[in-house]
């Protein structure tokens, strides 16, 4: 590729492979970069300066920085169902391909429409909106809201499922070094030499921080040799982990068994693994988020540069020094060919040095300082740049890009002048938020003039930079130090000989936060397009303390949060209302401290795989057979079993009840809870968890039991089983497994700590099926021989038993929720494939169907079996027809509380059946009932309907509601009012909640 | 009289992957053994201790840990609560247990309630490290040790044999067996970058 294409290229130098051409397109055009750029860089060096347009007022925007800091160059990488909005191109690495298109401009960024709201910003101040759109209020929803949000927005959501996979770790360490430029590496290095497990992570995808930016050397050689050998040095360690392209972006409190007062804390990472390629190769995420548990950490994030707010301070073409630097030295990008520097700094001038090297004609070095040092000034004569000292720029020119800038000196006198870029340095902001997440406030340094890391969370040491020492030798003896002190509290010692030499920097900040003299905006916010006269505005209405003024304006609510320029707002909100800096102090920061893509933090469980999903030992032999599954909390339970030829699931289940009801049927009953208990006063235990008596139950018998709520509710129904004198195993429904043995221990460790007994779950080890229909006994007789005799006589209703069936330990329980003569049999649930195999074919000659969950909903309901439907945390056991079950000769839990006036008031809603006076007008639970002629008011409202269903059997629509005063109702017509699903009321006749058997002789024949 | 027979199944029997193709995990799924919960009942656990040791030939451990004796290992999973292993299917194991433990502990049959996989392989800790939120690095997790934590949400103990051929690490892992299914997903998702294999 001819350098030709890359105008702005220089033609050697820089950490870029001229060997690797990269073509690339923005905004439909083609051009090409080089391996080792970033996206801005391959757009500078093809002289691209305006990138996109302002959030607010459209304006034209360039490359401000080089790092994760930039609010302006934000662009739609990639497209189809990768793209991705506002992504950075200062930290996007470039790859063959690679497709973006500028944001916020329409129809082209060079022609923008929207940048007719320039014209109009006098209006456009901060609480504008908030201001204007108040009248009248319905608009604001319907009218302004939408407008205001196409107008100003940035980039576009894909809308499309994302394609890529993201993945979670953990990891573990005793040192976790964040951040890899000089201070970070020495302290890994001071870390891994003394034996510490150490991880360390950088952002970028280069280690070495500014020294790759910078012309500097340490031990007298070029600082990227000593990265270099440092970097070789780390990778030899087994226990370093060095992770690049990584994001450490929160700092939370200790783990658990770790108290955070022993240092330990977790942090938050991203690790960007495939997003600097085309695609993710095949099993590679495109992400991973990392949980680091370390005992120990060094923050070494360096420091950010914040710019000046002048007039016009937003041109492309002005840039920070320190990016200036890096796309000079690291890019070999020469951002223009006519320059000039603002500072007030002394580091601002190596820009100047570096540009003119680079061979750039510069202009001018405006110092805002009346003496800068003499040493400066004296390497500035080489470059032939006349220095303005005490002088301001008040204004950049060239609204498509700079074109000059006008100064004004220390005489009051105005000169323009004719640059292409305009490198601004106004001081650096120690990238100190992570010290900060555990609440601790950050202090004002007047040294630096910006906010350094104060009270620091225990376990966290901040070295370099990020501390507010600015200098290369500073930064190496700080983190070598943090790195082998932090790897001497745990208990490391060893090698020292961390001692570098590098060269004396001028390293003198004097502040500049506002040229008082500009002319037009002056922004402090370049994201969100807030300006000094928003400042002004808040402080004259009142918005005068940081979190205020942040929130009326937005200043430093964007994504970069305003590192590069929100000190600038404080510091004049600061002049206008006569308080110092420090004394305003800095808004709070929380995690995370950069984006994170909200599927980093979803990882892998996304779609069906949000949470797990548990599946009975049977699941394979319902799918051969057929089943619908439908998802009953974590499980999967077959719906039904459709059979060709059947038009609809109600022909289907119709088929299944009726051939429950006249031959015999097989459901998988094993997602129930079970808990086994065991104990000498196991019995005692059964007594007050549930509200009926289990003292009385033999051995060999089952009862049917409810549980209470301490708060007299009912908390759950099942059955308990006693299989042995000491030993029982309790059902549970299935959405209430987990909760009721979370209640039952809760019970036995804190209440009665007294009482021999011990819970185990065993819901996992029994894999249950019922076994229900009239001939359901032969079916057993069938399956299980002379394993066990089933008779009437031998195993009457509700016996239950522990027996061997070829040789497996297996339960049968004579219970039934169908109504039916049924059986409930138990195997381990290794087995449990086998035995409904088993089972199926022993059923086969007596025509035995698989059935579903819905056709045991509509058996239960012909009964009048209570569900979650019922059993919804409102109702107590007499609203449903229990009270009989609430014991008066013993205490057990919820009895108390079962008698308030609140929840023994007759006039409650009661437990009944209603059956509409047209069997076929179907009834749907959560309508409501009303008395007739009674209009569908609140007041009015009698109740509402449970559970309801289509009975085969009765060959009618029949239901179970909670009626006011429903048992004294019975024969009364109602109405069932169901505005939101079908409109049209239906009439119902109240009715006793048992529409089959209600005598209950099929149970027991 | 049905002529079935009862035949135990691997909750992963029938389950596929796909990962790159050298593999750096190795899991085996373990031939079906009897597992059952021990529960140490109300009063001094020092007769439950003295009965182990007599009766089963184990000094009970003490914390998340791992210990091995003739046909028994023993992994603690809680204060006062451990998991038998047998060496092999054994339908009476819990009953002999139960019997032997006498009224010192509550054990319960928990054959078919995990299923057991062996993880080896040069990549098993950083596969791990994407389901576990625990430390699993040689000196915080010797062999021996045990843990009872969440894989990926899912509910797991997991404890640490002695090294394999090749010295890598070898763990064995007990996951819920209706979430096995749930579980292969995750694992084998976690060692797909890394060349997985089953039962190799």
């Amino acid at each position: 590729m001819s350098e030709a294409a890359q105008p702005k290229r220089i033609s050697r130098g820089g950490m870029i492979d001229r060997a690797r051409a990269l073509s690339f397109r923005f905004d439909d055009r083609d051009y090409t970069g080089y391996a080792g750029d970033t996206l801005a860089s391959a757009l500078l060096a093809n002289g691209i300066r305006r990138v996109g347009r302002s959030f607010k007022y459209h304006r034209s925007r360039g490359v401000l920085t080089a790092g994760p800091e930039e609010p302006n160059a934000l662009v739609e990488l990639r497209t189809g169902d990768r793209r991705e909005p506002n992504t950075r191109a200062t930290v996007t690495e470039l790859f063959a391909g690679l497709e973006a298109r500028s944001q916020n401009r329409w129809p082209s960024l060079a022609l923008d429409l929207g940048a007719v709201s320039s014209c109009f910003s006098p209006l456009f101040v901060a609480g504008f909106y908030y201001k204007t759109f108040m009248w009248p209020k319905s608009f604001w929803e319907k009218l302004y809201e939408p407008a205001i949000r196409r107008a100003a927005g940035l980039g576009r959501a894909s809308g499309q499922p994302d394609p890529d996979g993201y993945e979670k770790s953990f990891g573990f360490c005793d040192v976790l070094v964040i951040g890899a430029g000089p201070a970070g590496l020495a302290a890994a290095l001071a870390a891994a030499r003394r034996g510490a497990r150490v991880v360390l992570c950088e952002e970028d995808f280069l280690l070495g921080g500014r020294l790759n930016a910078e012309r500097c050397s340490i031990d007298g050689s070029d600082a990227v040799d000593w990265v270099r050998r440092v970097e070789a040095e780390l990778a030899s360690f087994a226990d370093v982990r060095i992770l690049r392209r990584t994001s450490v972006f929160g700092l939370y409190d200790g783990t658990a068994g770790s108290h955070s007062a022993s240092g330990t804390r977790t942090f938050g990472a991203v690790e960007r693994v495939s997003d600097h390629l085309q695609q993710p190769p095949q099993f590679q995420p495109r992400q991973r988020l990392w949980k680091i548990v370390a005992r120990r950490a060094v923050l070494a994030a360096g420091a950010v540069e914040r710019t000046i707010a002048f007039g016009g301070n937003d041109r492309p073409g002005i840039m920070l020094a320190s990016a200036v630097r890096s796309y000079v030295n690291r890019f070999a990008v020469l951002p223009g060919r006519r320059v000039a520097v603002f500072t007030s700094t002394d580091d601002g001038w190596k820009a100047a040095f570096d540009l003119s090297e680079a061979g750039a004609s510069v202009e001018a070095l405006i110092d805002a300082r009346g003496e800068p040092p003499a040493s400066l000034i004296e390497q500035l004569r080489a470059t032939g740049a006349r220095l303005y000292a005490g002088s301001r720029v008040v204004e950049g020119h060239g609204s498509a890009g700079l074109s000059g800038v006008t100064i004004m000196d220390s005489q009051a006198r105005r000169t323009r002048l004719r640059v292409d870029a305009l490198a601004v340095s106004g001081g650096w902001n120690p990238n100190l938020a992570l010290a900060t997440h555990t609440g601790s406030k950050p202090r004002w340094s007047e040294r630096i003039h910006a906010f350094v890391p104060d009270v620091l969370p225990g376990g966290l040491a901040v070295a370099g930079a990020a501390r507010g020492a600015l200098t290369l030798r500073e930064a190496l003896s700080e983190g070598a130090e943090a790195g082998a002190a932090a790897a001497e509290q745990l208990g490391f010692s060893g090698a020292a000989g961390e001692q570098w030499r590098a060269d004396e920097e001028a390293s003198e900040v004097a502040p500049l936060w506002f040229v008082g003299e500009s002319r037009g905006k002056a922004f402090v916010d370049f994201q969100h397009d807030v300006t000094h006269e928003d400042v002004a505005l808040a402080a004259r209405e009142g918005f005068r303390s940081v979190e205020h003024l942040k929130r009326y304006t937005t200043l430093g609510m964007a994504t970069d949060q305003g590192r590069t320029s929100a000190l600038n707002a404080h510091a004049i909100m600061s002049a206008l209302t006569g308080r110092s800096i420090a004394e305003l102090g800095t808004p709070g920061a929380r995690p995370p401290c950069t984006p994170v893509a909200i599927g980093a933090f979803a990882g892998p469980h996304r779609g069906r795989h949000f949470r797990p999903t548990r599946r009975t030992a049977g699941h394979g032999w319902a799918q051969e057979q057929g089943a619908t599954f439908i998802e009953a909390g974590d499980w999967l339970r077959a719906q039904w079993f459709a059979q060709p030829g059947e038009s609809d699931w109600q022909a289907t289940v119709d088929r299944e009840v009726k051939a429950v009801r006249t031959r015999v049927g097989l459901c998988d009953v094993s997602t129930l809870g079970k808990v086994d208990i065991q104990g000498r006063d196991a019995a005692k235990f059964l007594d007050r968890v549930y509200s009926n008596v289990f003292s009385t139950l033999p051995v060999g018998k089952v009862r049917y039991g409810l549980m209470l709520r301490e708060d007299g509710f009912v908390l759950d129904d099942g059955t308990s089983a006693h299989l042995s004198p000491d030993h029982y195993v309790m059902s549970t429904t299935t959405a209430n497994a987990q909760r009721v043995l979370q209640h039952l221990e809760h019970a036995r460790q804190l209440l009665w700590p007294d009482l021999d007994v011990r819970l185990a779950s065993v819901t996992e080890q029994w894999a249950q099926y019922a076994i229900a229909g009239p001939e359901s006994r032969r079916l057993l007789e069938q399956a299980l021989g002379d394993a066990l005799s089933v008779s009437n006589q031998a195993f009457p209703y509700l016996a239950c038993a522990e027996f061997r069936w070829q040789g497996v330990p297996a339960r049968l329980f004579r219970i039934s929720f169908s109504g039916e003569l049924a059986y409930e049999l138990a195997v381990p649930a290794q087995y449990g494939d086998a035995a409904v195999r088993a089972i199926a074919a022993a059923g086969a000659s007596l025509g035995v169907v698989p059935y579903g969950l819905e056709s045991l909903n509509v058996m239960r309901i012909e009964k009048g079996h209570l569900t979650g439907n019922e059993l919804n945390g409102t109702t107590t056991a007499a609203d449903l027809g229990m009270g009989r079950l609430m014991s008066t000769r013993k205490d057990f839990i919820g009895r108390v509380l079962a008698q308030r006036p609140g929840l023994t008031d007759p006039r409650r809603p009661a437990l009944v059946g209603v059956r509409p006076i047209d069997p076929y007008s179907p009834v749907r639970s959560g309508a409501h009932f009303l008395s007739m002629g009674e209009p569908p008011t609140l007041e009015n409202d009698q109740g509402y309907v449970t559970s309801a269903a289509f009975s085969p059997m009765l060959n009618s629509w029949i239901a179970l509601g909670l009626l006011s005063r429903g048992r004294e109702r019975l024969g009364e017509r109602i109405r069932i009012h169901d505005p939101v699903r079908s409109g049209t009321d239906v009439e119902v006749e109240v009715v006793a909640p048992v529409f089959f058997d209600p005598a209950g002789e099929r149970l027991v024949t | 009289m049905s002529h079935a027979t009862l035949i135990p199944r691997s909750a992963l029997a029938g389950l596929t992957f796909h990962s790159a193709s050298r593999p750096n995990v190795l899991a085996w799924d373990l031939p079906p053994v009897s597992l059952a919960s021990v529960v140490s009942r109300r009063g001094p656990v020092a007769e439950l201790r003295r009965r182990a040791l007599a009766e089963l030939g184990v000094a009970l451990p003490e914390g998340p840990r791992r210990v091995s004796a003739g046909f028994i290992s023993l992994v603690g999973i809680g204060p006062g609560a451990w998991l038998a292993i047998a060496d092999r299917l054994d339908a009476d194991f819990h009953i002999r247990i139960g019997r032997t433990l006498g009224p010192c502990a509550s054990v319960a049959d928990q054959s078919g309630a995990h299923a057991l996989l062996r993880l080896s392989g040069a990549q098993i800790r950083s596969t791990l490290g994407k389901l576990l939120p625990i430390d699993l690095y040689p000196r915080a997790f010797a062999v021996g040790a045990a843990a009872t934590t969440a894989a990926a949400q899912i509910p797991v103990h997991l404890w640490r044999l002695e090294d394999g051929t090749g010295g890598h690490p070898v763990f064995e892992i007990a996951v819920p067996r209706s979430l096995a299914v749930s579980f292969w997903h995750a694992l084998t998702e976690s060692a797909a970058e890394f060349g997985f294999a089953l039962n190799p």
